[in-house]
């Protein structure tokens, strides 16, 4: 027997053969090894107040309303977060944010959370004011306790418009951290009004809706408004008159809301572009995952075979068939 | 498995593999039709060879081995798995849909007032009576929706719990002013609407008081009732000093706008529902009531048990493992043709395809 073995060593097939076979054991003893990966936790609040109606948004080559859009991102984020991160949902109307659910696990609970933000609607707003900087305060004061970062989908239409600059921020910029998502186009337009039973009755007009805040202290250049008077007339003697019936995506508004709060600042655009926001401006956390180490020999153990299999077919094209009798 | 998956799965909806792309490599599973693992030898005359029908049938055997070699490394490096299978099983339980008062009165204690110290919120003694009753119902299909000055849907029907857990969680927070239990009661009964299955259906209503009901969403309720049947139970959480619903107030006063409470009361018991009320004034009698939930919602009902994805790479690789082992045993095997001056061994002819 080792006279008929001793020809093996110099023949390549057999050392191939042999390595793929040590590989494919090697595979199957492989061990799992733990690597940290990172997850984000993350407190999503969607505004739902009625500027989130507007259709300046395109989704699919159709017009979409803002919320239709900023669902279609959120859907697109949950789907695009790893395992074992955890996404709560809150809605924003009036001047506070209101919470759904606290952050849940998303791979498990994947379709409870996407059908709740599916469910998303402006019929959840309570209130038609919408004071979006102290939606982002409250937010991130209920993120902070929650222990998650923030991702505010807003289009930053301030309903009635802030008198006097934004309102102050209590706590410590930067410490939630997080991302306010600007939805909307730059170009102002209608926003569509509803009845008390839901049924859209055309457009808020300009007379509709206050164009100034006329509580507080007047504003510096109201003497010089026509028809002043400080007792009777303090913000002028006519009516205000204004674009506040018309709706853009306030980027100078929301920059400013950001960098007073500690957050980033994007517009909603593709989901990859989302995603990589949100990993910018959310801390990892880092977790731990098992990952199979088998598919480094099991790719060597192909390899050989490939190589031996292939070799063996070049080497054999011309000839080597059995005759065909 | 989400809905959207299934259809897109068809076919492959017990199957799967992690990493599609690499099935492409099964392209190299042909290798092993065009060449072998046997050194090539010069014959004289193939004619000289006789047929032999063991020797073809060993040969194809050998190539065989080879492709399912690399078809099975294939397989194990792409991930090849059972998906996750589920198994309808028969237990108890229900699909219940948990309608939540988020009022800023549910923030108050029993006595309606702010809480102190050891004393419970009507919404944390709540929170922590329906996260027990949740995990005591492990088979249920659990949907929340909320409801103040507007109705709120929080989550569709779902098996997993711990989200269902994350919404209870939420409901001490701060709430809204109003209490519109007409409309939330109809985002509850609509909960149900794309649900086919035929369990046992419940609404359980927890609040802390009510308010008039709008006579449109009155009617709207009521065919809402006819149309899905469900079983009904409020949880009404009593603060000190209001009206019970159960009491009749004296003629003249038992007016809808004098006692929201009662009328709805009323007003729930002629929807010719399956239907009860608890009136409780303490954590204690929320516990009990709760229990007495627990005990009625026992109808059997079907529910999918899950049984975990199953790994196939390692079979996979055992399977090439052996095959590479049964080639490597061929290869041993393999007898070269000797010079003829030398004849020392008779050549196995299966070995003759190959050589």
């Amino acid at each position: 027997m080792s006279s008929a073995l001793s020809h093996l060593p110099r023949d390549w097939r057999f050392w191939l053969l042999a390595l793929a076979l040590v590989a494919i054991l090697a595979a199957l003893v492989a061990p799992r090894v733990a690597l940290t990966r990172t997850a984000r936790d993350i407190l999503l609040v969607v505004d739902v107040t009625g500027s989130m109606n507007v259709r300046d948004t395109v989704l699919d080559g159709a017009p979409a309303t803002r919320l239709a859009s900023a669902r279609r991102g959120a859907r697109a984020l949950l789907a695009g977060l790893p395992c074992q991160s955890r996404l709560g949902l809150g809605i924003f109307t009036e001047r506070r944010t209101f919470l759904l659910f606290e952050p849940a696990e998303v791979c498990e609970n994947f379709a409870a959370i996407d059908g709740a933000i599916d469910g998303l609607d402006w019929h959840m707003a309570w209130e038609g004011d919408s004071y979006v900087a102290r939606g982002v305060h409250s937010a991130l004061a209920i993120a902070g306790g929650l222990k998650a970062d923030l991702l505010f989908m807003t289009d930053g239409h301030e309903a009635p418009p802030l008198a006097g600059g934004l309102p102050g921020f209590d706590a410590k910029p930067g410490d939630v951290q997080g991302l306010l998502v600007g939805v909307g186009g730059t170009e102002p337009s209608p926003i569509p009004k509803f009845d008390e039973d839901g049924r859209e009755i055309g457009f808020y007009d300009e007379q509709d809706v206050p164009q100034e805040n006329r509580t507080g202290a007047p504003p510096a250049d109201a003497p010089s408004r026509a028809g002043w008077n400080p007792r009777n007339a303090p913000w002028g003697g006519e009516p205000a008159s204004g674009t506040e019936h018309l709706s853009a995506m306030r980027e100078e508004h929301l920059r400013a809301l950001a960098a007073q709060t500690g957050l980033g600042f994007a517009a909603l655009g593709t989901a990859p572009a989302l995603l990589a926001d949100v990993e910018a401006n959310t801390r990892p956390r880092p977790v731990q995952v098992r990952v199979a180490t088998a598919a480094v020999p099991a790719a060597l153990a192909l390899f050989c075979l490939a190589v031996l299999f292939g070799l063996g077919a070049a080497s054999s094209r011309r000839r080597g068939r059995l005759p065909s009798r | 498995m989400s809905w959207a998956s299934a259809i897109i799965d068809g076919l492959t909806r017990e199957w799967g593999v992690d990493h599609p792309l690499v099935l492409g490599l099964l392209a190299l599973a042909l290798l092993p039709l065009l060449g072998s693992v046997f050194r090539r030898g010069p014959v004289p005359a193939v004619a000289l060879v006789p047929t032999d029908p063991l020797s073809r049938i060993l040969s194809a055997v050998l190539c065989l081995a080879g492709i399912a070699a690399i078809a099975a490394l294939v397989l194990g490096l792409a991930g090849l798995h059972r998906r996750e299978q589920s198994v309808e099983r028969e237990g108890t339980g229900a699909h219940l849909v948990l309608l939540l008062d988020r009022s800023s009165s549910m923030d108050n204690n029993f006595a309606d007032r702010a809480p102190t110290g050891d004393q419970e919120s009507k919404s944390a003694a709540a929170k922590r009576l329906l996260a027990q009753f949740v995990a005591r119902r492990p088979h249920d299909r659990i949907a929340v929706a909320a409801f103040s000055t507007s109705p709120m849907p929080v989550l569709p029907l779902t098996d997993h719990h711990e989200v269902v857990d994350a919404a209870i969680d939420a409901i001490d927070r701060p709430g809204l002013a109003f209490t519109d239990v007409g409309r939330g009661l109809a985002l509850a009964f609509s909960s149900f609407a794309g649900d086919t299955a035929e369990a046992s259906r419940a609404v359980l209503l927890v609040s802390d008081g009510a308010a008039l009901i709008d006579r449109r969403v009155q009617e709207a309720l009521r065919d809402a009732a006819a149309r899905t049947p469900v079983h009904l139970y409020w949880l009404f959480l009593r603060s000190r000093g209001a009206r019970g619903i159960f009491d009749v107030p004296p003629p003249g006063e038992d007016t809808p706008q004098a006692n929201p409470e009662r009328h709805l009361h009323l007003f729930l018991q002629s929807l010719r529902l399956p239907y009860r009320a608890f009136e409780a004034t303490s954590p204690q009698a929320v516990a009990e009531a709760i229990a007495e939930i627990d005990r009625q919602e026992t109808r059997p009902i079907r529910y999918l048990e899950r049984i975990p994805r199953q790994d196939l790479a390692g079979p996979a690789f055992a399977l090439a493992g052996i095959l590479v082992a049964m080639l490597l045993g061929a290869k041993l095997a393999e007898r070269r043709l000797a010079p003829a001056s030398a004849a020392r061994v008779a050549i196995p002819t299966d070995m003759r395809r190959a050589a």
